[in-house]
């Protein structure tokens, strides 16, 4: 049996919080709720993906530093979904860049 | 759990996550970077199949979900489920360094996150998803490649992600 820390219900409500600041934020922002079809090969970035991923990568990682500072570690979660959210919308392009389409490339 | 059933079980478990999860995510289709795309006529010119080449390539050009459920069984095992979500982060920056869009990889780790939290409960240790997810990759890219591809691509035929490509 494996624990999840200091109190197990209150982190999966603190991951589900950031996870729905993230989307809601990020809709509110006007990015897409989905990537364009087909969706496995899209470069979109929207609001399912990967706005979450970044949120609760980032929480967790605060998670396992230890530190949950006040009301159980929900405030830091509503704070990592609006960084979240901000970053997807404003920096992403600026730290991943999309990769240069090459000529003779696979088609 | 006695170690071998555990470590058996722990196999069977991470190949069918990634294989599921890779298939359904297309990577049979379409070689996502150009050394997949090697890889996988490669395989073919040694009588292998080309969409399970394909699938050979791009797991082995940039992390999909069988890295992503090595990453998460390995994050698991250090920080709980944190861990896992951490290797999720990982390795979709990972995707996003190698030019793939990350689909496979992410979905593939917090996959493994769950699997893993869920047969903690009958015993299986994210130690023995961490040999298993070794062993697992081994019979795919270790052993045969043109056996192993042939039953990738029967594998995409049945999810309808068979590769266009000739």
């Amino acid at each position: 049996m494996i624990s999840m820390g200091a109190n197990g219900f209150q982190l999966l409500v603190n991951y589900i919080v950031a996870i729905l600041v993230a989307i809601v934020l990020s809709l509110v922002l006007r990015l897409p709720l989905l990537p364009e079809k087909p969706i496995r090969f899209s470069w979109t970035k929207s609001a399912l993906f990967p706005t979450p991923i970044f949120a609760i990568g980032i929480l967790a990682i605060f998670y396992s530093l230890n530190i949950f500072w006040i009301y159980d570690g929900l405030l830091i979660a509503i704070i990592v979904g609006v960084f979240a959210a901000l970053f997807v919308k404003y920096l992403f392009d600026y730290i991943f860049p999309n990769p240069p389409k090459l000529e003779g490339g696979s088609e | 759990m006695d170690l071998i059933i555990g470590l058996i079980l722990a196999t069977v478990i991470s190949w069918l996550n990634f294989v599921i999860v890779d298939t359904f995510l297309g990577l049979p289709e379409a070689p996502g970077v150009k050394g997949a795309e090697t890889v996988g006529y490669s395989i073919k010119a040694r009588k292998g199949d080309l969409a399970g080449g394909f699938f050979q390539g791009n797991i082995l050009c940039s992390p999909d979900a069988s890295a992503g459920t090595l990453m998460a069984s390995i994050g698991f095992y250090i920080l709980g489920i944190q861990g896992g979500l951490i290797a999720a982060l990982l390795v979709y920056i990972g995707n996003r360094l190698c030019a793939d869009p990350g689909y496979a990889g992410t979905t593939g780790a917090l996959t493994m996150t769950l699997l893993i939290f869920i047969f903690s409960f009958i015993g299986i240790t994210p130690e023995m998803f961490i040999c298993g997810m070794v062993i697992a990759i081994f019979t795919i890219q270790g052993i045969h490649h043109p056996t192993s591809s042939r039953l990738i691509g029967k594998i995409a035929k049945s999810f309808g992600r068979y590769t266009k490509y000739e």
